[in-house]
């Protein structure tokens, strides 16, 4: 059958008439309704008989009716061949849907325009979705940045107020050891080296909570100074396409973060590499060890930070595994969407 | 000869104990405390004190603000630095408005007092 036999043929209209997802009707030259398909009527709420010789205009909110863009939107269609918008349209009981719509002109074999053709999609459940992942960055950013904002006033905290009473306490503990009879000396002493271990501990705390000023110096560069913080031979190989955004950036380093504290307090291990490399439109990043490997890998066992990881890459919409190398030593494997345009 | 002492820090707590752990030696006496870099400035110029044991972050202008400005008052002040932060970029603001030593807290206290001596007698 030869095209133009086959647009003519009883089976094309068929097939117009029967397509569900899409409304294809067409219009006369001067946008009343003339062809009316299945789509249209489950998108538009119309049956044929009610809607057939309106004028296309009954599909627009008053708001666009009253700014002429039907007429608008046909004069473009008919002087560049077809148009293509987004928008609001109304249904029959009122209620409004967000519309992708495409209008053709068409125009006999002699030139003279016979009509338009307009092809409307229903995106509202699509748009919907959009909206509420765009939500959720959003949301999810705010999130991190929340978290972020409470972790250096913790630091702050913990560094100028309990860390400098701690101090004051061993500063006195010392002098009062050396007033003291030999029988109650060495008690006194214990505790000024309690204290001087809490003192140390809370400064790992501090070095550990605070914000590691990636938007300074950037992920490559803190990952760099806490890998060399952490006295463990380390080396990163980064190749990211594209440098990630402040949220994602902050979450990949509290993941390195946490695998590199557990791979140095459970695995004992020396030296570890982080490698960053862009896949799938991401950051998929590797942190492998040379330690003993972490006695359970079972994330839901909520030992050594597994689960933190894991919720942290999730709640970005990516994913976070962690597995034992051949050979020994400890993989921690995630990636994160990279969810710019 | 006495060494003649300066303590400055907007902790009362470490006010406190530094001007104790100083007092006790038999070389040292404390002759003013200072809460803030405004203060400092002020009793380093009415006490005239050998050493200044200066806190690095405090109010009004901070550790090395009032370092400058003591020593354009009283210039032959030895400063040392005591602070929470020892990080580089403290450690070299405090150097270059003239302190002479710089010390993190949570040094031993006989530390402590071995610098103060050392700047004492120079």
């Amino acid at each position: 059958m030869q095209p133009d036999a086959w647009r003519d043929s009883d089976l094309f209209r068929l097939l117009v008439l029967g397509v569900r997802d899409y409304g294809i009707f067409m219009l006369d030259p001067g946008g009343h309704i003339v062809s009316w398909n299945a789509g249209a009527e489950r998108i538009n709420g119309y049956t044929a008989e009610e809607i057939i010789g309106r004028h296309f205009s009954t599909f627009y909110p008053p708001e666009d009716v009253q700014s002429g863009k039907p007429d608008w939107e046909l004069r473009v269609a008919r002087a560049e061949g077809a148009l293509e918008d987004e928008g609001w349209r109304v249904r029959k009981d009122g209620t409004r849907f967000w519309a992708n719509v495409i209008i053709t002109a068409l125009y006999g074999d002699d030139g003279e325009l016979r009509g338009f053709g307009k092809v409307t999609r229903d995106m509202t459940e699509r748009r919907r979705a959009e909206q509420q992942l765009t939500d959720r960055r959003r949301l999810l950013a705010h999130l991190v940045e929340a978290q972020e904002r409470e972790r250096q006033r913790i630091a702050w905290d913990v560094h100028d107020d309990t860390i400098q009473a701690m101090v004051a306490v061993d500063m006195r503990l010392q002098l009062l050891a050396g007033k003291l009879p030999d029988e109650y000396r060495q008690a006194v002493d214990q505790l000024d080296s309690a204290v001087r271990a809490t003192i140390s501990r809370l400064r790992n705390l501090v070095f550990r909570v605070r914000p590691p000023g990636i938007e300074r110096q950037g992920l490559r560069n803190s990952l760099a100074v806490y890998l060399a913080d952490t006295a463990m031979v380390g080396e990163i190989h980064y190749s990211l396409e594209r440098e990630p955004a402040d949220d994602a950036a902050i979450t990949i380093f509290r993941i390195c973060q946490e695998a590199l504290t557990n791979v140095r307090k459970h695995a004992r291990a020396s030296s570890a590499a982080i490698t960053l490399s862009t896949v799938d439109r991401g950051f998929l990043v590797r942190v492998t060890d040379d330690g003993v490997g972490l006695p359970d890998l079972d994330p839901n066992a909520g030992h050594f930070g597994l689960i933190e990881m894991r919720e942290r890459a999730e709640a970005s919409g990516g994913w976070c595994t962690v597995t034992a190398r051949e050979g020994g030593g400890t993989v921690v494997e995630f990636w994160l969407p990279d969810v710019r345009p | 000869m006495i060494v003649r002492i300066l303590i400055v820090d907007d902790d009362p707590l470490i006010r406190d104990v530094l001007r104790d752990v100083l007092d006790e030696e038999p070389d040292m006496e404390v002759v003013a405390v200072a809460a803030d870099a405004r203060e400092a400035v002020e009793l380093a110029e009415r006490h005239a004190p050998m050493v200044v044991v200066l806190d690095v972050r405090m109010p009004f202008g901070g550790g090395s603000r009032a370092a400058v400005e003591i020593l354009q008052r009283a210039p032959g002040t030895r400063i040392l630095a005591f602070s929470a932060y020892a990080d580089p970029g403290a450690v070299d603001e405090m150097r270059r408005a003239g302190v002479i030593d710089y010390l993190e807290k949570g040094v031993r206290n006989a530390e402590l007092v071995a610098a103060v001596r050392r700047l004492g007698v120079q």
